[in-house]
């Protein structure tokens, strides 16, 4: 069997076993296995590439990312933020629906996981919007749309795969994520302010009230400023930056603001021990996968005809990227989407000469937008569940959010100035900038 | 939002849901497996903690990184082979829930019969792996990279193990269950 062959074979063979029911990780190791024995490539260095996949020193910031998220959601420290979500957005028309968004930003900055952010407003905010008479198909679809910017706003899991696979700069990645996530939570709060439900008008909170809460969750707001200011001083790397946050948690969060979840960290822990090895799963399938594309020189084949269309013009390549992500992030999971395209994205990103913390920040952002479209739309389908709405019917009320996401996407594309400006200032060499040799200031490409 | 009350649950150390496709003789390796997944999370946190205060300190270990690689890693192949058991995996699709009969039966056990497979691979070429790596030592400890790369053979065989037991409990009790209709997308990221 002859290159493509063996390529369509390897992924036909996923998705069809992805979709009739196999777990992802085993969907992909499957589809590689079986690809292997039509090339010359032993079975035992595949599965050894298995074990290469998950063994980088970068990837293990995933696991603190998680055990933040985790353990604040369950020892229900979140509940000050949404206080001073409520008091700051609270009496805004849509008030609800505007504190669904401005926690998400909060807690995006404090987690890297989506799933820990539906979790959390559906336990917590969710009942009272049903109770001020919100569409629960509305509901879902704004707590799922808010939810995937815990994947651009810092820390992002997305980012470090993508950081650890394509050799990406985390901390620039981190930083240029911020202008999109922002993006799209102030794309949501427009649109629930004009077109979504008015919800039950409240009076704006009176400073006094404003002061208190913003007391309250001072200790939680300090751990986005753990991550982000170790990981930009150089202190910390983002692996060091996620157990320092963890252990600020452990340390002093939980034994300040709620001591008697301190007998229920044995099985936070257990349950994040758990949870962590699910992506970190698929990864290593995933990593196989793309070493079996690479051998079969599938990234070749893709820029060619990428190229064919696009030349050599960088937002020709990134629109058809975006397309092809698209439609990737609609069937496949993002963590093994990005290492499986991966040599393809890096091939791309040389062809049009584009910067790879650009590149990869395009790349988050579309396949973000995954996470609510079908029939994959993982964030859509737990938040439906938890909401208690059919999911077809989550969908079709997301499906307005999805011009707010579209036009972020352009506007990622599109600008590059602006989202890379702020690693750039912060953190120029992540974006390839070199000191001046006069020693003051750096020179960018 | 009775569905709500699942994240509490999803926390237990042997999982209630999908009891009928397991043996019970079988709940106290899923019991030690999750002990496992906390022991190695709760040790990698440990190392990469005093690797950072011995490093600001100016007295680093350096073998500190080795045992945090290899909590790490023994985490994600323990958790995979923990997953299995309670049908925790990430799914890009779960048709099998809205089926009923052998419909059902015939497509669960195939996919069951993929993981066996798969896990089988992981088992048999991961042992030659391993075999091979007690050449290799990694820097600075000389430690084998085969007290790593076992992992992947010991989770094979794990996984063959709780795929053989969903194959005869489903077989003999059917796949569907109460849960079928219950929140358990809690657990997928």
């Amino acid at each position: 069997m002859n290159a493509p062959g063996v390529l369509l074979l390897m992924a036909g063979l996923f998705l069809v076993l992805g979709y009739m029911g196999v777990p992802v990780a085993f969907a992909i190791m499957g589809g590689v296995l079986v690809a292997t024995m039509f090339t010359p490539v032993s079975m035992q260095s595949m599965v050894g590439q298995m074990f290469h996949g998950i063994d980088s020193e970068t990837l293990m910031a995933i696991p603190f990312f998680l055990l933040v998220g985790e353990l604040m959601a369950s020892a229900d420290v979140t509940q000050r933020l949404i206080r001073l979500a409520q008091v700051l957005v609270g009496h805004l028309r849509g008030g609800l629906a505007q504190v669904v968004t401005l926690f998400s930003m909060f807690f995006a900055g404090i987690s890297g996981s989506s799933a820990a952010d539906v979790a959390v407003l559906s336990r917590t905010v969710a009942p009272e919007m049903d109770k001020e008479g919100y569409d629960r198909a509305f509901t879902a679809a704004l707590i799922a749309s808010a939810s995937t910017m815990a994947n651009l706003i810092p820390p992002s899991i997305m980012a470090v795969v993508y950081g650890a696979t394509g050799n990406v700069s985390i901390g620039g990645l981190f930083l240029a994520g911020v202008v999109p996530g922002v993006m799209i939570g102030i794309g949501l709060m427009i649109y629930s302010y004009f077109f979504g439900p008015t919800g039950q008008m409240k009076k704006r909170a009176k400073l006094v009230e404003v002061f208190v809460a913003a007391r309250g969750s001072a200790l939680p707001m300090v751990i986005p400023v753990i991550i982000m200011g170790g990981i930009l001083t150089g202190w910390f790397t983002p692996t060091e930056a996620g157990m320092v946050a963890a252990v600020y948690i452990l340390i002093v969060l939980i034994p300040a603001l709620r001591p008697t979840h301190i007998s229920k960290l044995p099985g936070d822990f257990m349950y994040t021990g758990l949870l962590y090895s699910l992506p970190l799963a698929a990864v290593a399938g995933a990593s196989a996968f793309g070493w079996m594309l690479a051998y079969l020189r599938g990234p070749d084949t893709v820029a060619i005809y990428i190229g064919q269309i696009a030349g050599t013009d960088p937002i020709m390549i990134m629109f058809l990227l975006v397309c092809l992500f698209i439609i990737v992030g609609d069937f496949v999971d993002a963590v093994p989407a990005i290492i499986i395209f991966m040599p393809i994205i890096n091939k791309l990103t040389q062809v049009g000469d584009i910067n790879p913390v650009h590149m990869g920040v395009v790349i988050i952002t579309t396949l973000v937008f995954g996470l609510i479209t079908p029939p994959y739309g993982l964030s859509l389908l737990i938040a439906s569940k938890f909401v208690g709405v059919p999911f077809y019917r989550a969908m079709f009320r997301s499906l307005p959010l999805y011009i707010v996401f579209l036009v972020t996407i352009t506007f990622t594309v599109v600008f590059p100035e602006v989202v890379l400006w702020l690693p750039k200032h912060v953190l120029p060499e992540s974006v390839g900038c070199f000191k001046s040799p006069s020693g003051t200031g750096y020179i960018c490409p | 939002m009775a569905a709500i009350t699942e994240f509490a649950s999803n926390r237990a150390l042997i999982l209630a849901r999908h009891r009928h496709l397991k043996w019970p003789g079988l709940d106290w390796l899923e019991a030690v497996l999750m002990m496992l997944c906390g022991i190695c999370i709760s040790g990698f946190t440990l190392c990469v903690f005093f690797d950072v205060v011995t490093r600001e300190i100016g007295a680093p270990w350096l073998w500190l990184q080795q045992l945090t690689t290899g909590f790490f890693a023994w985490g994600v192949f323990i958790g995979i082979a923990a997953a299995t058991r309670r049908n925790d995996h990430i799914y890009l699709a779960e048709i099998t829930k809205t089926m009923t009969g052998t419909k059902r039966k015939v497509i669960e056990t195939a996919n069951r019969v993929v993981v066996f497979a798969v896990a089988a691979c992981m088992a048999w070429f991961g042992w030659n792996n391993a075999m091979l790596d007690m050449g290799s030592f990694r820097m600075p400890s000389l430690i084998p990279l085969t007290v790593y790369t076992i992992s992947v053979p010991i989770c094979g065989v794990l996984v063959m193990l709780f795929a053989v037991e969903q194959i005869v409990n489903g077989l003999k009790n059917g796949y569907e269950g109460p849960e079928d209709h219950e929140l358990d997308l809690e657990m997928k990221i």
